[in-house]
């Protein structure tokens, strides 16, 4: 689970020279939101996103029609672009939480991926939904059970012991710690080829764990 | 690796586009109205016979069409970029960067006067502005990556030194250092050996996998395609006539087109009667023929209507993700296809005439090539004499009316081994016999009556022909010659030759450079043939010649043989081309035959370990069969020095079937098994063990 | 739905004999180089074969009263020394450069000296390149070294040693031209040998039993035709020169032959004194002729290499 399994390789990328009319074609061509700017051999020199693409309406309130028209065609990606220090990098080899705290931190949608100055890839937000989705097994038909537990060790041992006692398979699962609880955690777990009551049956089973949620 | 798929434009989107070309005459139109897609981690596959504008189109792409060729209409978009248009500047960078090509003949990409590792080092150091020493150390890591042995000497040397697989791979290898995200391979495995040409398809298999390229994939290769491509594009005299996925293309072909070519492919099938080669009729419109009003197949399609020949159809749905050009594809059957009366000779399976005398017999022939040395010795004539063993202790005998077919790649000894035969070489030991007489004489000194029986077909169709006479005079300077009629008959029987192969009575007074290449290929058989020799030597005759020609070719040949009682050679180094209509094959190696019987023995088990790998190389036309992995590592050993005992032993994958690793093999030349009284396997290992091996391919 | 179709297809359809051969000439239209060229070369034929109807003096009447004038009415070019018309003696001239051979007094052969000699060392220099292109091996080394031998000689030199031996006539000047232009001719026929003996169409004949005199005289020469036709008309304006330098030598044809090399000889020592007609016009028309013919072959020879 690294950034490099997960990001998109030969991301659409831009040159500084572009007009932003062209990078906007771009976008809406290929459906991507955040454009890497490069320069020769695929070096970082900037980003560029939608909402970069938005004049604010104070630089335009002192311009004509014309003017204005004049000013959109002549600008270039360069103009707009957040600079290629400014932009928050990730790279392939780090984990994929890593990556996601980084997006967090500074509220930013998208992490071109580096490698020797090189860009190699990008991973987004989109990217990090498609990874949540696969991890709570969202992609897969099965049975999803939500199962709150102590937060001491060994207590997930004894639901994955539960189920593979009874032969079953879990597909997937991820857990938090109960919100707003500190002693409990909160885990999901999506099993697969098995009846809904038949595995409510077997965790309820469990001493000490509570299913908050089946289905 | 996501489970989730997601969803990316593609990253190549070709529209409508058109290309021509400016000639003498005017422009022409080589391409109109391609359309089609390609992924990242995809590879499509752009098939079609020469002429179709297939390369056209990938040189399009990045605007390598030379000084006379434009683009005239439609759009390319990369990444969502329009190239269309563009200036050399912007296309320099994006080819750089992002778009590389590899070429069919990987010197064209190598220069010759700069070591390897210069080369790949330049890549980085130009592009990326990277230190050498940085850029050695990553090439050296790219080197590794394509699967190049002994990778860090290979820097150090210059492209002539080494062979012509491990220089494609180098190739290839530079055009991955930039990791661009758009590859365009244009025949990259045809001048490659079947067995070479495996290694570095796999390799490109990887690639998608390892590196996330969309891959564009020019090909005239069926076979290779299935084994590849995710997404077929069929071309058609400049037109895209079917694109889908390469499982729906080879279920279920939909345009007429691709169902004849599928027919006419040569196959691995188990029997002689489910490997027919069905050609289509007809032959490609040039550019300027070809009509802008009407389906541009439709004179050759056994479909076709009053309507095609008026509306032009256009490239649409007709299953999902599988578009074809044709207005009756729904409607058309492939499977109740029936050839028409005519298309293809009638297999005569008659009674098998038992214990016919051999019309030829050879005996351990030899025939060695000197080679100079250099040394100030050799002036004197008191220097090491050393020999190239082209054809070494090879034994063969063939039935009347029979057909043997020689496979090999290249070094084998296959094209020795026909030369000696017929004359061209003088073998220095061994014996050779044909019809009573002793042919390991030169041609200058064999009688005319033997020179009479005994003639070939050859491989160039460019070359066979004198471009200085007509096609009737090259035919009759044989019958002449031989006076196998009087002189005032000679104009009919040529007329009657030209006839038996197809031709009209008009080709009489033509140049050979007003025929196409399979005309040719026909008048040099109607030559070869006119003396009615009972032996003919076909040194590669359809190895040149586009998929359906060769099956046009072959039946001719076929049908000649049935009707004039020939006995035939065929060399060829693709054991899917000689299946259908030869009776016994030999497989050699290194210039000696290393397996020879029945055609169907040959194919299923036992085998020799190099007939097993040479047929799991070989790219066979279903993506749905089954076939086995077997490769050769290393390459073909020099015939200066073959390795001693079994000269396969160096390379051959089954050596741990013996005790110790084989030891026996690299010692003692392996003795003849007989499988059966025709069957003969050249092999240590015991034939129980080769029984019971598994059949290479088996297909549903 | 099937079609059924003629088991033979027709070659398609052929244009007439007349249109071919347009179509041949048309590419020697298609430079504008070989134009200019064909059209001077023309030039000279035709005045050389109608050189009686273009003057009405002859090559050898002399005018005591005229000597040494430039460009007159009566004499378009001026005369020489002896009172000889130069336009008059330019045009016989070319006659026997070009279009006829004095092969005795009363004797001549159609085509000129020039163009003989390069027959003839066309002849000669094609057999012993065929001979050592296709038949190698000690043949091959022998043709070479004899070439080599002769090509050892400056041009001049041996053009001299020859005549010499032999003596001034036009056939002699024609062997000359012919043994001097064999070795150019014979490395060029032994390389497209060497390039041609390697096609199939050879090797079929040889898998005849084809004897090697008709494969090297019917299979490969008729193939080798092109660079050889260049390399002919080069010579050809070679062999101008040859006969120029001969005459002027005094090793050319003998007086009062109108030959321009002469001419140039005849009238160099009046140059100075005022007079360079005698001289100019001669050159000039070596001049002319060798460019001409130069730019013909340049022509022809880019242009069916263009588009290939």
């Amino acid at each position: 689970m690294f950034v490099r399994d997960y990001m998109t390789r030969h991301p659409v990328m831009v040159d500084p020279g572009m007009s932003i009319v062209e990078a906007q074609g771009i976008m809406a061509e290929t459906h991507v939101r955040h454009l890497p700017v490069v320069g020769k051999g695929k070096q970082l020199m900037g980003l560029v996103t939608r909402e970069r693409m938005r004049i604010p309406p104070t630089e335009l309130a002192s311009l004509n029609v014309w003017e204005i028209t004049r000013l959109l065609s002549n600008m270039t990606v360069e103009d707009v672009m957040v600079r290629g220090e400014n932009v928050i990098t990730t790279e392939p080899d780090l984990a994929l939480e890593q990556a996601a705290q980084e997006m967090i931190e500074h509220k930013i949608g998208s992490l071109p991926v580096m490698e020797d100055n090189v860009v190699v890839g990008i991973i987004t937000e989109i990217d990090m939904m498609a990874q949540l989705t696969a991890l709570l097994g969202g992609t897969v038909a099965g049975v999803r059970a939500t199962v709150r537990m102590p937060n001491r060790k060994g207590e997930l041992a004894k639901v994955t012991g539960a189920i593979s006692k009874q032969g079953w398979g879990i597909y997937a699962s991820g857990g938090v710690p109960t919100p707003k609880d500190p002693d409990h955690w909160d885990c999901v777990f999506k099993v697969r080829d098995v009846p809904q009551a038949e595995l409510l049956a077997v965790l309820q089973g469990i001493e000490g764990h509570e299913v908050i949620d089946i289905r | 690796m996501t489970t989730m798929e997601k969803a990316h434009a593609p990253i190549l989107k070709v529209g409508n586009a058109a290309i021509s070309y400016e000639t003498r005459y005017g422009d022409v139109e080589a391409v109109r109205d391609v359309s089609f897609e390609v992924h990242r981690a995809e590879t499509f596959g752009v098939v079609g016979e020469s002429g179709c504008g297939k390369s056209t189109v990938a040189f399009g792409i990045v605007d390598f069409l030379g000084a006379n060729g434009k683009i005239v209409g439609g759009s390319i978009k990369f990444q969502g970029r329009e190239l269309v248009g563009r200036s050399e500047d912007e296309l320099r960078k994006l080819r750089g960067d992002q778009i590389s090509m590899v070429y069919q003949d990987p010197m064209q990409a190598l220069n010759p006067s700069v070591s390897i590792g210069d080369q790949l080092a330049e890549v980085l150091t130009v592009h990326r502005d990277m230190p050498k020493q940085e850029a050695w150390r990553k090439s050296i890591d790219m080197l590794n990556r394509v699967y190049m042995p002994d990778s860090a000497n290979v820097m150090s040397r210059y492209p002539h030194q080494i062979s012509g697989g491990q220089q494609q791979r180098v190739v290839i290898a530079m055009a991955l250092l930039n990791n661009p995200a758009l590859l365009i391979m244009d025949e990259p495995t045809t001048a490659l050996d079947v067995t070479v040409e495996a290694v570095v398809l796999d390799l490109i298999e990887d690639l998608k996998r390892d590196f996330d390229t969309a891959i564009v994939y020019i090909t005239h290769d069926l076979g290779v395609v299935a084994r590849v491509c995710n997404h077929v594009g069929v071309m058609y005299a400049g037109e895209m006539v079917e694109v889908g996925s390469v499982e729906s293309i080879y279920k279920r072909p939909l345009h007429p087109y691709t169902q004849g070519l599928m027919r006419c492919v040569p196959k691995l099938g188990a029997t002689k009667e489910s490997s027919i080669l069905y050609p289509i009729r007809g032959r490609v419109p040039a550019p300027k023929d070809r009509p802008t009003g009407a389906c541009v197949f439709a004179p050759r399609c056994d479909y076709a209507t009053d309507c095609c020949y008026s509306e032009k159809p256009s490239l649409r749905e007709i299953e999902e993700g599988h578009r074809a050009r044709c207005f009756y594809s729904e409607e058309i059957d492939a499977g109740a296809w029936r050839p028409p009366k005519g298309l293809v000779p009638e297999l005569a399976l008659g009674a098998e005439e038992e214990g016919q005398e051999p019309i030829i017999r050879v005996q351990d022939l030899q025939t060695y090539y000197t080679q100079e040395s250099k040394a100030l010795l050799s002036l004197v004539g008191a220097g090491e004499k050393r020999y190239v063993k082209a054809v070494d202790e090879v034994s063969l005998e063939v039935p009347p009316g029979k057909t043997l077919g020689v496979v090999g790649e290249s070094g084998c000894g296959k094209s020795t081994l026909a030369k000696t035969i017929i004359g061209l070489e003088t073998p220095r030991g061994g014996e050779a016999d044909f019809l009573g007489f002793d042919i390991t004489k030169p041609v200058s000194e064999r009688d005319v009556k033997l020179i009479r029986e005994l003639q070939m077909v050859f491989q160039n169709p460019d070359s066979t022909m004198n471009p200085s006479y007509t096609v009737g005079h090259q035919i009759g300077r044989p019958l002449r010659r031989f006076n196998a009629v009087p002189p005032s008959e000679v104009r009919d029987e040529v007329v009657r030759l030209l006839n038996a192969v197809r031709l009209d009575e008009s080709y009489y007074k033509r140049l050979p450079r007003q025929l196409s290449g399979g005309e040719k290929q026909r008048v040099g058989i109607a030559r070869a043939f006119a003396s009615r020799p009972d032996l003919v030597l076909c040194d590669e005759p359809v190895s040149a010649l586009d998929v359906s020609v060769q099956a046009a070719v072959l039946n001719l040949l076929m049908e000649i043989q049935q009707e004039y009682g020939t006995t035939m050679m065929f060399i060829a180094h693709d054991l899917s081309v000689v299946r259908f209509f030869s009776d016994y094959v030999a497989v050699m190696y290194l210039g000696h035959i290393v397996e020879i019987g029945p055609a169907e023995a040959i194919y299923a088990p036992p085998y020799q370990p190099y007939t097993e790998a040479l047929l799991s190389a070989v790219p066979i036309p279903d993506p749905t069969a089954e076939q086995k992995h077997i490769r050769l590592s290393g390459t073909v050993p020099s015939a200066l020095h073959p390795p001693s005992g079994c000269v396969f032993h160096t390379r051959c994958p089954r050596r741990d079937m013996l005790p110790d690793g084989g030891k026996i093999c690299e010692e003692k030349a392996p003795p003849w098994q007989y499988n059966t009284d025709e069957h003969r396997i050249y092999c240590h290992i015991p034939l129980d063990e080769l029984r019971q091996m598994d059949p290479v391919v088996t297909t549903d | 739905m099937a079609v059924s179709e003629k088991a033979m297809p027709k070659a398609a359809a052929q244009p007439s004999r007349l249109k071919k051969l347009w179509e041949g000439m048309s590419i020697i239209f298609e430079s504008k180089i070989a134009v200019i060229g064909l059209v001077i070369i023309l030039f000279w034929i035709f005045v050389a074969i109608f050189a009686p109807l273009l003057t009405p003096y002859t090559a050898t009447e002399q005018d005591y009263t005229a000597q040494n004038q430039g460009p007159s009415a009566k004499h378009p070019l001026g005369t020489d020394s002896l009172g000889r018309d130069l336009w008059a003696r330019l045009i016989y001239g070319a006659r026997v450069v070009l279009v006829m051979l004095p092969v005795t007094d009363k004797f001549w052969l159609p085509l000129g000296t020039a163009i003989w000699g390069v027959l003839l060392g066309l002849l000669a220099g094609s057999t012993l390149g065929l001979m050592g292109g296709y038949l190698g091996g000690w043949v091959d080394e022998v043709v070479m070294r004899l070439l080599d031998a002769m090509m050892a000689f400056p041009v001049v030199l041996l053009y001299m040693i020859i005549i010499a031996a032999v003596g001034a006539s036009a056939t002699n000047v024609v062997l000359a031209i012919a043994i001097v232009g064999t070795p150019g001719i014979a490395r060029l026929v032994r390389s497209l040998t060497l390039d041609i003996r390697t096609r199939d169409y050879v090797r079929a004949a040889e898998v005849r039993g084809e004897s090697p005199w008709y494969i090297m005289f019917v299979e490969i020469l008729p193939n080798a035709r092109g660079p050889i036709i260049v390399d002919a008309m080069l010579r050809v304006g070679y062999a101008i020169f040859a006969m120029g330098t001969l005459g002027f030598l005094g090793l050319g044809l003998p007086p009062p032959s109108p030959d321009w090399g002469s001419m140039v000889a005849k009238g160099r020592q009046y140059i100075l004194s005022g007079s360079p007609w005698a001289a100019l016009w001669p050159s000039v028309a070596i001049g002319s002729l060798v460019v001409g013919l130069n730019l013909f072959a340049d022509g022809l020879s880019e242009e069916s290499t263009r588009y290939q």
